[in-house]
């Protein structure tokens, strides 16, 4: 299909590239940035070159140390991993790019090696198929995170971070603790085999339940949201946007692949049942969340309750799948789309929202003052980006929730139509509400520090690639229901 | 039973101690103690539940016992670097009065 | 099995769980990290009665012994920063609620596990089966290094990590130290060969008998620990590049080695069966060193070379 990229073992250079980047600018201080930038950029290649594979070949897999499953562990791409890693590159360019003008010269020097870091585990994750490497690559993950959190070592900085490390520990361990139950069940730690041996008992159930509730709390669905919003408003704006729109994404598709392949095919209590919880969870936390964004006085805190909410949105699929026993495409494509758009559009408002803390030296929403005119490029960012979550057309938010609504629709659960709905309202309430304040001026003035042209445009261009999603369905769809289909017909070899 | 369904057993009242430690405990030291608290009782149930087969131990828990246990004194060594800190900066090494929203970026 | 055996292993398992409740519960946090540590001595013991010599000699050093003098190490500082946050008052804090939920909670996930107890699955066989192509002949060696090496090349670097989020932070500036008394410095000259050959008895022993790089690393480290216990300092001039190296060798070594075998066109750390041995020994001794340099960095508490406030 592709004759421009070779065929070469592109998921292991997305694992390797980045942790040696991560390892040689540790080593060699001086060179931290340029290794920085160019390997984040090379990730976008290696992204392709993957892709133009698994066009070709569906699903790829790559014993690590040849011997296969279930003695050694295998990578997997196929196109739901590809989503994903498509989404970091995207993200990772940009934040990384705005990152190079945002931290002065001491934070750099921590930034970089452990940006590659998070960048490395992140690939790696949405590249195994082995559930305690993908315990490893979630702590190499957290760890990595919690540090970029608390880069600035302002108080609410480190306590965020000490929040979000203790609770990214405790999601670790109560998911190995459910891959503990699982390996003897099996014998084996490998998604295919798991998905042939699995069979429906305590053992499953008790693990489902572990795994899920590890995995929930380290993506911060309802009620575990509580470390979310000091972590997520308090680190410095691109560590923001990464956490928001990736970071919290892995241990989401580490969840719905669990939940695809190994235990929505499972009949009883492990299917439907927990299907239906996870769906209450995510409406509850749609409608939570977004009223405690619309309550924000502040532009940070605003964003990452937003964050809450649109997690949300991505459990309203779960109990679409269960509903009919059998995968939905449809509701799972919407997922995906959810997915890239939250990633592209949330990682641009939070750069925004870096800009107008950085001009204004704060970020609280009244005290705004006629930044439209001063920073129009920043406004414009935030304002396409917020268009996009709250799902008004012709954006990519948009087409992922007009797709979940249709799979609702054509289910009959006017449950979720009416929370998406609702949700919907109150998203466009909280970005108008920002927006608004854009164009007035502030009771008092303030000071003003320049903001480079780099933290700008990248803002923009991510907002504006959260527009394009909306304009390309017709292109991007196809992939996308390749991807919506996998699991349980998987299992069959 | 056996006695490796003794250790496992016991990890698991290991986990919930650890669980309830984490949730009581105030003082950041103390939860850090009981994460790796948790943890231990993690790794047990991982082991114990192999047990001593006839076909012999089982190497691969052990294997990811060892990681387990790298990854948990790395966690623990930032934990309490991130406690100093914290305590540098706000005098009480909890996280007890702190309101999200106070002080985005010092 | 006697009914001798499992009465030690019901007093084993016990006294575990008694130790675990007083280290979290004693109001004195300096007993608390002491009755953890014991703790940590004890699971050695279970690792050891449960047939996983490898993981006992891992607990024991890295467990509880390099966790228990990095929790010492910090409430020291602790008592520096703040000496009114050294003591946790926790008589209030334990609470009934929560407590009858998780006691509920553990009979559940209790009972879980009993029912996999009676044919736990595993994979014995398929590890003995590949033990020959390994390149070692102790089966938790060929498992950390080479069947799920990966794993192990990721866990190098979450250390690395952990490492370098701690420098980002800069916790505390570093302080002048009064000089080392000599009787001290005297010990740790007759002390530090005995680590050093220990360190390396249990690296080479790893191929075949428990040991390995991560026991071998934290002796090595411990024996660093002792070195700046006694006041020893690096040489200014090997705090920058070499300390780094030393530091990074480790992680960056088992990169190269991927690396390598993936320009040959083999799949990522496919060792060449003939080569395996080497390679796995050639890893673990760089491990085995930056482990050690790690753990040893992590103890001080600030990036060595950084100067102290005048």
């Amino acid at each position: 299909m592709s004759p421009v990229l070779p065929e070469l073992p592109w998921a292991a250079l997305l694992i390797l590239l980045p942790l040696s980047g991560a390892t040689a600018a540790a080593l060699w201080p001086p060179a931290a940035r340029a290794i920085g930038l160019l390997t984040t950029a090379a990730g976008l290649l290696l992204v392709a070159g993957l892709g133009a594979m698994v066009a070709d070949a569906d699903t790829l897999r790559h014993p690590v140390g040849g011997w296969g499953a279930p003695l050694g562990i295998e990578l997997r791409a196929d196109a739901m991993s590809l989503v994903f890693l498509a989404a970091t590159a995207l993200v990772g360019l940009g934040v990384a790019v705005y990152a190079d003008s945002y931290f002065e010269r001491a934070q750099a020097r921590g930034f970089w090696p452990l940006w590659l870091f998070l960048l490395g585990a992140l690939n790696a994750l949405f590249l195994s198929a082995d559930l305690f490497n993908l315990y490893v690559t979630l702590e190499l993950m957290g760890l990595a995170a919690v540090a970029l959190t608390a880069l600035s070592g302002g108080r609410a900085a480190l306590s965020g971070a000490m929040r979000y490390l203790l609770a990214t520990l405790l999601g670790s361990l109560v998911y190995l603790l459910g891959v503990a139950l699982l390996y003897h069940a099996t014998g084996t730690l490998d998604f295919t085999l798991l998905a042939e041996r699995l069979e429906h008992g305590p053992a499953s159930r008790t693990a489902l339940g572990l795994m899920g509730a590890g995995l929930a709390l380290k993506t911060a669905l309802l009620p575990f949201h509580f470390w979310l919003p000091p972590a997520h408003s308090s680190a410095p704006a691109p560590v923001s946007a990464l956490l928001s729109a990736l970071v919290v994404k892995a241990s989401f598709y580490i969840l719905a692949r669990l939940w695809l392949e190994l235990f929505a095919p499972l009949s009883g209590l492990e299917g439907a049942g927990t299907g239906e919880v996870l769906g209450w969870l995510g409406m509850a936390a749609v409608l939570w969340g977004s009223w405690q964004a619309l309550r924000q006085s502040r532009i940070k805190l605003l964003v990452a309750y937003s964050t809450v909410a649109q997690i949300g949105y991505l459990f309203l699929a779960f109990p679409l799948l269960t509903a009919a026993g059998l995968p939905d495409p449809a509701a799972w494509r919407a997922v995906l789309w959810l997915v890239l758009a939250h990633a592209l559009a949330k990682a641009a408002m939070f750069l925004a929202a870096g800009n107008l803390l950085r001009f204004g030296g704060h970020d609280r929403i009244p005290d705004l003052d006629c930044v439209a005119q001063r920073l129009p490029l920043t406004v414009a960012a935030f304002a396409l980006a917020g268009v996009s979550i709250a799902g008004l057309p012709p954006t990519g938010g948009f087409i992922g929730k007009w797709l979940l609504l249709e799979a609702a629709l054509l289910q009959g659960r006017w449950d979720l139509v009416a929370v998406m709905l609702l949700g919907g309202l109150l998203a466009a309430g909280y970005v108008f509400k920002v927006v608004g304040h854009f164009f007035t001026p502030a009771a008092t003035g303030h000071a003003a520090r320049p903001v480079p042209p780099a933290m700008e445009w990248t803002a923009l261009s991510l907002a504006i690639l959260a527009l394009l999603l909306g304009l390309a369905p017709a292109w991007l769809l196809p992939w996308l229901d390749l991807a919506a289909a996998p699991g349980p017909a998987e299992a069959v070899p | 039973m056996s006695g490796a369904g003794l250790y496992a057993l016991a990890g698991v009242a290991l986990v919930m101690l650890g669980l309830y430690g984490l949730a009581v405990q105030a003082h950041l030291l103390r939860k850090l103690l009981a994460v790796n608290i948790l943890g231990s009782g993690v790794f047990l149930v991982l082991v114990g539940l192999g047990g001593p087969a006839q076909a012999g131990p089982d190497p691969v828990p052990h294997a990811m016992v060892i990681t387990g246990i790298v990854v948990a004194v790395s966690a623990t060594a930032l934990g309490l670097v991130l406690m100093l800190k914290l305590t540098t900066t706000g005098g009480r090494p909890t996280l007890e009065d702190d309101t999200p929203g106070e002080d985005p970026e010092a | 099995m006697s009914l001798l055996q499992t009465g030690i292993d019901a007093l084993l398992a016990l006294g575990l769980v008694w130790l675990a409740w007083r280290a979290l519960a004693c109001p004195d946090l300096f007993r608390g990290i002491v009755l953890f540590i014991a703790f940590g001595l004890l699971m050695a013991l279970a690792w050891v009665r449960l047939e996983a010599p490898d993981v006992a000699l891992a607990e024991a050093a890295i467990g509880a012994g390099l966790t228990g003098a990095l929790l010492l190490a910090a409430l020291a500082r602790l008592h520096r920063i703040a000496p009114a946050g050294t003591r946790a008052d926790t008589r209030e804090a334990w609470r009934n609620g929560p407590a009858l939920l998780l006691v509920l909670a553990g009979a559940g996930l209790g009972l879980a596990v009993l029912s996999l107890l009676p044919e736990p699955a595993g994979l014995q066989a398929q590890v003995a089966a590949e033990l020959g192509r390994s390149g070692v002949s102790n089966p938790v060696t060929a498992v950390l290094l080479n069947f799920r090496g990966y794993d192990t090349l990721l866990e190098v670097l979450v250390l690395l990590l952990a490492l370098l989020a701690a420098w980002s932070l800069e916790a505390e500036p570093p302080r002048r130290e009064a000089p080392p008394g000599p009787v001290l410095d005297l010990l740790l000259r007759l002390l530090l060969p005995v680590l050093v050959l220990a360190a390396a008895y249990l690296l080479w022993a790893g191929a075949h008998a428990p040991g390995g790089a991560f026991q071998a690393g934290a002796v090595l480290g411990a024996a660093g620990v002792l070195a700046l216990l006694a006041g020893w300092r690096l040489q200014p001039r090997l705090t920058g590049l070499p300390l780094r190296l030393a530091i990074a060798i480790g992680p960056g070594g088992f990169l190269l080695v991927a690396w390598a075998l993936l320009l040959a066109g083999r799949p990522l750390l496919e060792y060449p069966p003939a080569l395996a041995g080497a390679l796995i020994l050639l890893i673990e001794t760089l491990a085995t060193l930056s482990i050690a340099a790690t753990l040893a960095v992590l103890f001080q508490g600030s990036r060595p070379g950084a100067e102290p406030p005048a």
